[in-house]
């Protein structure tokens, strides 16, 4: 017995590291509470505030970090446990197909018309029917021009070998592989085994130069001066600009690899009405231009933006140009099978 | 015969009520989600990636794929090191800190235990920000002129090193301490008495009766060791993977949890040779705290 209950304990020792990753947790209470699951460091305090002031639902806000967490977590709680979500794009497309998410109101949503319509009627959502956008990003290209002299016009010269070891690029396989298909002419979500083949090549000569993969905060090693070049988030990069006038922000030219993040309401809420209307009271333009200053992503409210000022619309970090954004991509789902080649990829380039 | 009834029943209520709870946790805690992982492992994923209940072997065919192969041998590589130095640091520690007098001992056993108090993650950080490249060991280095330009510290097997033995030193010095303060020290003055010098008291007194210490730390560190993906993101950069991250990733943006089950396994397989080969050494399994 004793033997066996060693091993045991053993077995926890192991069992406990490999569910260090998977964390969470969540408080559901019923009544006018309204149950919220948000991207960590993503929706201001002051604006939840705010609606609970104007409104008087409270509103209990929980974070995710990653739109997987976010799925595992609807799917595994009891219907109902959470009013809104807040998946991204592929995410949506996802949820949608399995009939996990309630039909939005139109008629509710007075604000609609601050939106722009850029970034209205997606292809992972025609006609907006389950989503509405609340922030999203660019893979944009961050370049320290006190280092790098040379121009950076696009993702291929991300791959030139003069910039061995400077790279710092998200730790996202979708972005990464798409990037680098992006840069010889392809698109972010092939599926083609031959076309994979040249992607894979591609992806694997970007080895040498990727000195750091990091989601959660490239600019820090951009603003420490670990990395000259980074392949991150539109809004990482604006934020990297602040502390370093040297950093400069670059959109391909083969077109950005793109997302957005979008409000959702689980099939099953328990407040219809209160979640459309903190839905609305989301895309009011002042609201829109509260969460603008805190965080300085793509903001598809463009009542919002205008309320920003000069700084903001002036810089291309926070509000990306829109003939760049005209020509992004967002990463769509694709088959099981594509999905091993795509591991193996990055297995590869990261072992 | 009543007298027997009677004395089962005196024993099975005090025996329900001491082993039941922990017989409980185990089974909830730890049997039925292993069980849970063995069965998933077996499992496919549908369309919308969700595990489907559909048997097949091709989990456990792509854990043979080369590139996986060589992350588990890139794991064991830096377990293995990890372990031998933490040995070579953490023996003359724990000698110098049972052979303390007791005042002292208290301190530098506390030395050992408190960073523990900190988040390990935190720490880590922590020698990301005094290793950058415009970080202060590089800042110091620069000011005293001994470099010109910037040394690489980060991102490299050398971190991921430094980051593992950092986090486990502590779990090899404990058993380590534990038994070298056991060790008698009138046989250490005996062997002396009869002539053998310092060296030779080490290797055929001291280290024999102190090996189960050496045995039971290894097993502490080399175990976490292949599962701490955080210190490899963080102080590798990402570069070079260990088992952790395959497992992570597969329950993350792969998306494929039966593949992240049989992986797991993969790493429950290694640390339970792990635990025979150190019994077969004549490891105690108390030792390792159980």
């Amino acid at each position: 017995m004793k033997k066996i209950t060693s091993c045991l304990f053993i077995l926890v020792l192991a069992l406990s590291t490999i569910l260090a990753g998977c964390g969470g947790s969540s408080k559901t209470e019923s009544g006018t509470t309204l149950n919220v699951y948000v991207w960590t460091e993503y929706v201001p305090e002051s604006v939840v505030e705010d609606f609970e002031k104007k409104t008087g639902i409270k509103v209990n806000l929980s974070t995710y970090s990653s739109n997987e967490d976010m799925l595992a977590k609807v799917k595994s709680e009891s219907e109902g446990a959470y009013d809104i979500v807040q998946p991204s794009d592929y995410m949506v497309a996802l949820m949608i197909a399995q009939d996990m998410c309630e039909k939005l109101d139109k008629d509710k949503l007075t604000n609609i018309g601050n939106m722009d319509d850029a970034y209205m009627n997606p292809s992972y959502d025609p006609g907006n029917e389950y989503s509405i956008p609340y922030l999203g990003g660019a893979g944009a290209i961050a370049v320290n021009t006190d280092i790098i002299k040379d121009t950076i016009t696009s993702y291929a010269d991300l791959f030139k070998p003069e910039y061995a070891n400077q790279l710092v690029v998200l730790d996202d396989f979708r972005a990464v592989i798409g990037m680098a298909a992006k840069s010889i002419g392809y698109g972010m979500n092939e599926t083609d085994p031959a076309i994979l083949e040249k992607v894979k090549e591609k992806t694997l000569s970007l080895k040498n130069n990727i000195k750091l993969y990091d989601s959660d905060s490239p600019k820090s090693a951009l603003i420490a001066g670990d990395c000259t070049l980074a392949y991150c988030w539109s809004a990482e990069v604006a934020l990297a600009m602040e502390e370093n006038e040297a950093i400069q922000v670059v959109y391909p030219k083969e077109g950005p690899y793109l997302f957005l993040d979008n409000w959702v309401i689980p099939k099953g809420c328990k407040n219809y009405d209160a979640a459309m209307e903190f839905i609305n009271f989301m895309m009011d333009a002042e609201s829109a231009k509260m969460v603008g200053e805190e965080f300085p992503y793509l903001n598809p409210n463009k009542a919002g933006v205008a309320l920003l000022g000069d700084d903001f619309i002036n810089n291309p970090a926070k509000n990306p140009p829109s003939d760049a954004i005209a020509k992004g991509e967002f990463v769509d789902n694709i088959d099981t099978d594509s999905l091993a080649i795509y591991d193996q990829i990055w297995t590869e380039l990261k072992k | 015969m009543t007298k027997s009834k009677h004395s089962l029943r005196a024993n099975t209520i005090p025996a329900i009520t001491t082993v039941g709870p922990i017989t409980l946790w185990l089974l909830f805690l730890v049997a039925i989600p292993l069980v849970y992982v063995l069965v998933m492992s077996f499992c496919s994923i549908d369309e919308f990636y969700n595990v489907s209940y559909h048997f097949t072997l091709d989990n456990y065919k792509r854990l043979f794929d080369t590139n996986y192969l060589q992350i588990y041998a890139q794991s064991l590589f830096i377990a293995f090191f990890t372990t031998v130095i933490c040995i070579l640091l953490g023996y003359p520690f724990a000698y110098f800190i049972a052979r303390a007098v007791s005042k002292r001992k208290a301190i530098l056993y506390m030395l050992v235990i408190v960073p523990f108090w900190t988040n390990s993650l935190i720490r880590i950080y922590g020698w990301r920000s005094f290793l950058g490249t415009n970080g202060w060991l590089n800042t110091i280095l620069m000011k005293l002129n001994l470099i010109n330009t910037p040394v690489e510290f980060l991102y490299n097997r050398g971190t991921i090193l430094l980051g593992m033995v950092y986090c486990l030193f502590p779990f090899m010095v404990i058993p380590l301490y534990t038994a070298i303060e056991k060790l008698d020290q009138n046989l250490i003055e005996a062997s002396n008495d009869l002539g053998a010098r310092g060296i030779y008291t080490f290797s055929h007194v001291i280290l024999p009766l102190t090996i189960s210490g050496v045995f039971a730390g290894s097993i502490m560190v080399f175990i976490p060791c292949l599962g701490f993906f955080f210190v490899s993101d963080i102080l590798g950069g990402g570069n070079s993977d260990v088992i952790g991250n395959l497992i992570e990733r597969q329950f993350q943006s792969g998306n494929n949890w039966p593949l992240g089950a049989a992986l797991s396994i993969i790493l429950i397989l290694m640390t339970l040779l792990l635990v025979r080969i150190y019994q077969k050494l004549g490891g105690d399994m108390e030792s390792l705290g159980v």
